[in-house]
């Protein structure tokens, strides 16, 4: 039944092109808006697991649970890293300390986010252009982002000059640096201006050459997976805030994502119920037109089921045509729009708040087919309410 | 005597509608044999429609029963009475009802295939129903490309698909003009000569005259019925 049902559909589009070439592109339109809906509800969260996977560590250990900035420092840190590096479940621990300068000497204000590291412990950073300092350079290695280096028209082997801005221990001279390479680091802002060095180089920078202080670890897990050794350095530093990538992400999923799913939520209801209510006028006006047809095939004896199945494949057809069409198009879409919040001010230049995934295009097919269905509810009611000999009747009657 | 392919046993249908209830048909009684060809005729509203779709089982009485092949189907499911007119009873429409977007062949085979006629057999059996029409040329045509006559033949070919014991037409000849409306009246003897009873629904003088029996209808009731002309 289903088959012959289907057949009549695809004839009865295929007889009235006008109709269906509108009622194609309006759910062509709208599911393309509604596929985006659906990339961008999860988008951000992908494209931030990917992030996070990418800079090569897959737990975190911070002060407490605030923001890196906001959260107290982790001190001291050089016996805690020592610590951790010695439990069997991790592989690799960095220490990253974060501090704000001044680009001292020249014509325009530079203010630089420089982070103090372990030079001699895996980074996150991928170096472009120059070599990875060591620790024990004199003056200290500096790796800057492209975006410094192009600013202040420096490359590796040139010398800088930052006077760190570190709070209350502001120290009074700047601090002599050396390019040592240009790197692209995890997190930056297209229009980030962002360095690196030494830790000791950095609270020298800071005026506390002697201080023992980490904002984050960095932790890179053994072969047992980022649980395990979270669970360890939870047991080995209880005080600690140790969190795994794939925490971070529901975490961030849950709080600070969570007005984003919201208003994705709301535009792919609304988006979801225009595109029904478009088809719904379609096929409703479709079968105000066919009432005698269908009143005589109903005589000649096909089922009431028989004429509503027909009803509901020729919703089908309308959605499931313009809703395989509006995938495409809404990939390309959301290309645009994804290039349009990414130039925004902040947003880190490797961040994507629509990400195309297989997830989306099954919930895209399975929206699209729930709203076939429920568009075609009320001309299939219609159908099925039909009455033959009165419209017969009727019919014979105009 | 043998058992009348329909039968309708004091049926009354009335209509509830808002300026009060419309009595169409008024304990009507009269039995269709297989031979018959009837006409009923009547003034506009006399409830010969009404009747027709009784009979036809695509409406059900107030009161009173309906029997075809001498089986009560007043108290059938809606999908039972579908079954039995997809396979007993043929519908013949002033306005055709053929699907403009099946060619006349299909239209043919349409109530076969709901029937769940296999497909070589479907195609056969179309074959000789348009040749029985006069119509095997134009099986590939589209009713857009037909004239009224030929739709109205091919709604005759679409209404004896399944062989069925009884066809009923509701004004065949309304929209045709007199000459194509005699052709259709000749097809619909031919069709009962052949052994399928026939009850036509019209205002033609012309059909009527050629039917062997003819019921006169006024105001729901049945005034006059010539009987058995066979």
């Amino acid at each position: 039944m289903i088959g012959r049902a289907f057949r009549f559909a695809w004839l009865r589009v295929r007889r009235e092109p006008g109709r269906t070439a509108l009622g194609v592109l309006g759910v062509t339109a709208i599911g393309a808006l509604l596929f985006d809906m659906l990339l961008l509800s999860n988008g951000l969260l992908v494209s931030f697991r990917e992030r996070l996977d990418r800079s090569g560590f897959d737990v975190r250990v911070m002060g407490s649970d605030n923001a890196v900035i906001a959260g107290p420092a982790i001190e001291p840190a050089s016996a805690l890293v020592a610590a951790i590096r010695r439990l069997p479940a991790v592989s690799a621990v960095q220490r990253v300390s974060l501090e704000a300068a001044d680009v001292d000497g020249h014509a325009l204000p530079r203010r630089v986010t420089v982070a103090g590291v372990d030079l001699a412990a895996p980074v996150p950073w991928t170096i472009l252009r120059g070599e990875m300092p060591a620790a024990g350079d004199t003056p200290s290695g500096l790796v800057v982002n492209r975006n410094l280096a192009q600013q202040l028209g420096v490359d590796a082997g040139s010398s800088i000059s930052l006077r760190g801005r570190c709070g209350s221990e502001s120290a009074p001279l700047p601090l002599a640096l050396r390019v040592a390479a240009v790197a692209d680091f995890p997190n930056d802002a297209s229009d980030a201006l962002t360095a690196a060095t030494s830790d000791r180089a950095l609270a020298t920078m800071c005026g506390a050459a002697d201080a023992d202080r980490a904002d984050m670890l960095l932790v890179r897990s053994a072969a047992g997976g980022a649980d395990a050794a979270a669970a360890a350095i939870r047991e080995a530093a209880p005080s600690l805030y140790v969190v795994t990538n794939a925490q971070l992400v529901e975490r961030f999923g849950r709080i600070e994502f969570s007005y984003f799913r919201q208003l994705s939520g709301v535009l792919t209801t609304v988006t979801l119920f225009f595109g029904l209510l478009l088809v719904a006028v379609l096929l409703t006006v479709s079968v105000n037109q066919q009432l005698g047809e269908i009143a005589a095939l109903r005589a000649l004896g096909l089922t009431r089921a028989r004429v509503m199945a027909g009803v509901f494949c020729e919703s089908l057809l309308l959605i499931g045509i313009g809703g395989a069409a509006a995938v495409p198009i809404g990939a390309l879409l959301s290309m645009w729009l994804d290039a349009i919040l990414r130039s925004l001010p902040g947003i880190p230049a490797d961040a994507h708040f629509f990400v195309f995934t297989g997830h989306a295009v099954v919930v895209h097919a399975a929206l699209m087919m729930a709203g076939a269905a429920a568009a075609a509810l009320y001309p299939m009611r219609l159908v099925a309410s039909l009455p033959v000999a009165a419209t017969l009747r009727q019919e014979i009657g105009t | 005597m043998s058992t009348p392919v329909v039968e309708a046993r004091d049926v009354t249908r009335t209509f509830a509608m808002r300026a009060g209830p419309v009595h169409a048909l008024r304990h009507v009684s009269l039995s269709v044999g297989a031979g018959d060809f009837v006409s009923v005729v009547g003034p506009s509203g006399c409830g010969k429609s009404t009747l027709l779709h009784l009979l036809g089982c695509v409406d059900a009485p107030t009161d009173g029963r309906v029997f075809v092949d001498g089986a009560d189907v007043s108290a059938l499911a809606d999908t039972e009475r579908s079954r039995l007119r997809l396979r007993r009873i043929g519908f013949v429409f002033q306005r055709f009802f053929l699907l403009p977007m099946l060619t006349a062949a299909e239209n043919v085979e349409l109530p076969q295939a709901e029937a769940g006629v296999a497909g070589p057999e479907r195609r056969q059996r179309t074959r000789e129903l348009l040749e029985y029409v006069g119509l095997s040329a134009r099986a590939s045509h589209r009713p857009s490309e037909l004239s009224g006559g030929e739709m109205q033949r091919v709604a005759i070919a679409r209404a004896l698909a399944n062989r069925p014991s009884l066809l009923l037409a509701d004004e065949p000849t309304g929209e045709l003009d007199q000459s194509t409306g005699a052709q259709i009246v000749s097809l619909f003897d031919r069709l009962n000569a052949d052994g399928t009873a026939v009850v036509v629904v019209t205002h033609d003088a012309a059909v009527a005259a050629q039917a062997r029996r003819t019921i006169h209808m006024r105001d729901g009731s049945v005034v006059a019925d010539s009987g058995s002309g066979r």
